[in-house]
């Protein structure tokens, strides 16, 4: 026996997971995550594979890309399950919102810092081995913006256009597909608001939206709308306004936009706001928010209709809700979750894109120093 | 005051530094005065950081390594207590984030450097004097974070791990370099030259898992749960959480060859149960080459103990090998040491542990820290002279 002399100095550790965590997270049989690639070695890298950008393929092929000290892309093919990286984004460091897919297939990717237009054209990818480090074979079709990084792009798969804003000059610009031309075609933003000395940023949405007569959506300075014309080739500023609280506009932007099949748009703002725009009436409807938190990450519409969201920013922790239109009823479904022990286990504490799949299910991408993505079954039991 | 884990310091002064922790109260900074022989308690964290009556979730512990600069000061990090399952995170009323501090013993002042993290507190951490940094891993997020004390930089690393299996060690060599465990028995390296992170290929000897629920569930099996750097031979020694398993890390050797497991520090009857009991925080190296491990007797949380029983002292020589389970550690009067969550060695080579033991039958005040079972424990500081010291 040891004796020790003991001063007498003048709890549990609730630090560690127990079974009432479940909770507060979403349904477990309603959630999986997926690492980027073949763990462990197969995978792309810590520090390289935030998520800032997911997108549909025509053929249901679901296409990410990563931002970090490298940019990698990769795609998930649902009937295989798994991630499969494509490989590294020469010179790229961050892609945000802006990887669409043509209707024939190709994979366009808006860079940062370098601000070119990649074309990646995929061809049997699954017949490939992975190798993390290998450059992506893409073909750069230029700079649509001189000087600038590109932030964001949508697609119009009929009109074969993609457009984009890029930073930190908020300019919206078109490039046709067909004659390989780009067009800067105004700013949404021509100042940064007045704010606090970190804050140095012109005030633009995160990503854009085409809607079903071709015309483009997005936010600019104050929170206004923006509307681009491709039969005018006219920007507009709009008279209506993202929802914000009032005092607020100056700092507000469009985190994302939805194009419901009804022709309607849906949207959530910085402020956590769900709406929706009537493209035909401009209108904006505020639809309240689901969360006390700032940011909706992403957006997305299941295939029963429901509308998927994340909101939370940067320092936070992501909640995912619902938002059932024809009642106008909100759902929080907890934190982005996923619990697979003795196997694995992870939380999503920052999500940078979201998607749906044709086949219903919701991707949700994450972006922070380990990422993974995340798979989402909307009605439990039919997707 | 309920608990007491990694924060504690046996410094130059010899004066022994200590955190405590209160959940959902404030946690003090409190010293042991060796030379007088009393405790001095140096103030509530709450208060320190200048938050007390702003109705925020409070500074409820000092969760991580107590360090010693170059200037004399003790550098420490704060840390929150009840978390409510996060539905408090970034609210109003939540937990405002962890501050860096350092306690001047000349002076008994304490400088606050601000809060590091929002909304997080310093889980883990250790302070390094060649480069004068704080390090720490924030919970619930698990980001590897520092302070530059020289020029006030507040650094963000980004994430290391799931919250529930954040590593509750960080190890420091003598070139500053800062190593941490993640992932399935994975070891990370933060290099401050290059300041980049670096993943390596050793692998920790962790156990395979068996059912996911029970001790498994609450509380992570994958890492590391305390290593101490030998500047002898250039090696951290550590003790896995799955097993207790005693092992030597090299990180000058090639991949492939830094890990060598050295025994398990784990009471014979339990080392090869299932549940024996988790592995503690108390390791240090003694001045006659031998490092000092505390293991409890039973599955050992303060309040949420499996149940009362002795830890015991068990010592491993660094120039032999030889490792001994000297048995149960109990006080002069032959109460029980009832677990210890931290472990330092003074400059005399005294050993120093903080953890539980029980009442002497007083009535629940001050300094009472809960019951273990239907037993009332306190903390208490216990200190051992080795032989030859």
């Amino acid at each position: 026996m040891i004796v020790f002399c003991g001063a007498v100095l003048v709890a549990p550790a609730m630090c560690q997971r127990d079974l009432s965590y479940d909770n507060v997270v979403v349904p477990q049989d309603r959630v999986d995550a997926r690492d980027l690639g073949y763990a462990p070695v197969d995978v792309i890298p810590d520090g390289e594979s935030g998520i800032t950008s997911l997108t549909v393929a025509p053929n249901g092929d679901i296409y990410g890309a990563t931002s970090g000290t490298r940019a990698h892309l990769f795609v998930l093919n649902p009937r295989h399950g798994y991630v499969q990286p494509l490989g590294v984004i020469p010179g790229v460091t961050s892609v945000t919102n802006a990887v669409v897919v043509s209707a024939d297939g190709d994979v366009y990717l808006g860079t940062a810092p370098d601000g070119s237009l990649l074309k990646f054209s995929p061809h049997e990818e699954y017949q490939k081995q992975i190798q993390i480090d290998r450059p992506l074979s893409v073909k750069n079709l230029g700079k649509p913006v001189t000087g600038e990084s590109i932030a964001a792009m949508a697609i119009d798969r009929t009109a074969n256009m993609i457009y984009g804003l890029t930073y930190p000059g908020a300019h919206f610009f078109e490039y046709s597909i067909a004659s390989g031309k780009a067009t800067n075609l105004g700013v949404v933003a021509e100042t940064i608001p007045f704010s606090e000395k970190f804050e140095k940023e012109k005030m633009m949405s995160r990503m854009l939206v085409v809607d079903a007569q071709g015309e483009v959506f997005t936010s600019g300075e104050g929170g206004s709308f923006f509307r681009f014309d491709p039969k005018t080739q006219k920007l507009e500023k709009l008279s209506i306004q993202a929802p914000a609280v009032p005092g607020r506009e100056p700092w507000t932007r469009v985190d994302a936009f939805l194009l419901d099949p009804s022709g309607l748009i849906y949207g959530g703002t910085s402020d956590g706001y769900l709406f929706r725009l009537d493209p035909a009436h401009l209108t904006v409807t505020n639809l309240g928010k689901a969360l006390s938190q700032y940011r909706v990450d992403g957006l997305v519409r299941s295939s029963g209709g429901a509308l998927y969201g994340v909101g939370g920013g940067k320092d936070d922790m992501a909640r995912l809700f619902s938002y059932e239109p024809s009642s106008g009823a909100y759902d929080v479904l907890g934190f982005v979750d996923v619990n697979r022990r003795p196997y694995y286990t992870w939380q999503a504490y920052s999500i940078g894109a979201m998607v749906c799949g044709l086949d219903g299910t919701v991707y949700i991408g994450e972006d922070e120093r380990i990422s993974k993505l995340y798979l989402f079954y909307p009605e439990s039991g039919q997707k | 005051m309920d608990g007491n884990w990694a924060a504690l310091k046996a410094g130059s002064d010899g004066k022994v530094y200590v955190g405590l922790a209160c959940h959902g109260c404030n946690g003090h900074f409190v010293y042991y005065d060796s030379i007088k022989d009393h405790m001095v308690d140096v103030g509530d964290l709450t208060s320190l950081s200048g938050e007390s009556s702003l109705g925020l979730g409070p500074q409820s512990k000092t969760h991580a390594k107590l360090g010693e600069g170059k200037d004399g000061r003790i550098y420490f990090a704060t840390h929150g207590g009840w978390w409510f399952d996060y539905a408090r995170f970034a609210t109003p009323e939540g937990y405002p984030g962890a501050h860096y501090m350092a306690f001047d013993p000349k002076t008994g002042a304490v400088q606050d450097f601000g809060i590091g993290p929002r909304f997080e507190g310093i889980n883990t951490g250790a302070y390094d004097p060649k480069f004068n940094r704080i390090y720490g891993l924030t919970h619930p997020r698990a980001h590897f974070v520092f302070y530059d004390v020289a020029t006030g930089k507040k650094v963000d690393k980004g994430r290391i791990n799931n919250w529930d299996s954040i590593c509750r060690t960080l190890g420091i060599d003598d070139e500053g370099n800062v190593y941490g465990s993640f992932g399935a028995g994975r070891i990370f390296e933060y290099n401050p030259r290059t300041d980049e992170i670096r993943e390596l290929d050793a692998k920790l000897p962790v156990r395979a898992k068996g059912v996911s629920l029970g001790r498994d569930y609450d509380k992570s099996e994958t890492a590391w749960r305390v290593v101490v750097w030998d500047h002898e031979t250039k090696k951290f020694y550590g003790v896995e959480e799955s097993a207790s398993t005693l092992f030597s890390f090299d990180p000058a050797a090639p991949a492939g060859s830094q890990i060598k497991i050295l025994g398990q520090m784990a009471i014979a009857d339990l080392a090869a149960r299932r549940e024996v009991p988790y592995a503690t925080l108390s390791l240090t190296i003694g001045k006659d080459r031998k490092l000092y491990y505390a293991a409890a007797g039973a599955e050992f949380d303060y309040v949420s103990s499996a149940g009362v029983a002795a830890s015991h002292l068990f010592t491993y020589d660094l120039r032999t090998g030889a490792l001994v389970d000297q048995g149960e550690m109990h006080v002069p009067d032959g109460r029980p040491v009832l677990g210890t969550n931290s472990a330092d060695t003074g400059p005399d080579g005294t050993v120093y542990f903080v953890g539980a033991v029980s009442t002497k039958g007083d009535p629940p005040g001050e300094g009472y820290g809960g019951k273990i079972g239907d037993t009332p424990f306190r903390l208490a500081l216990f200190i051992l002279h080795p032989k030859g010291n």
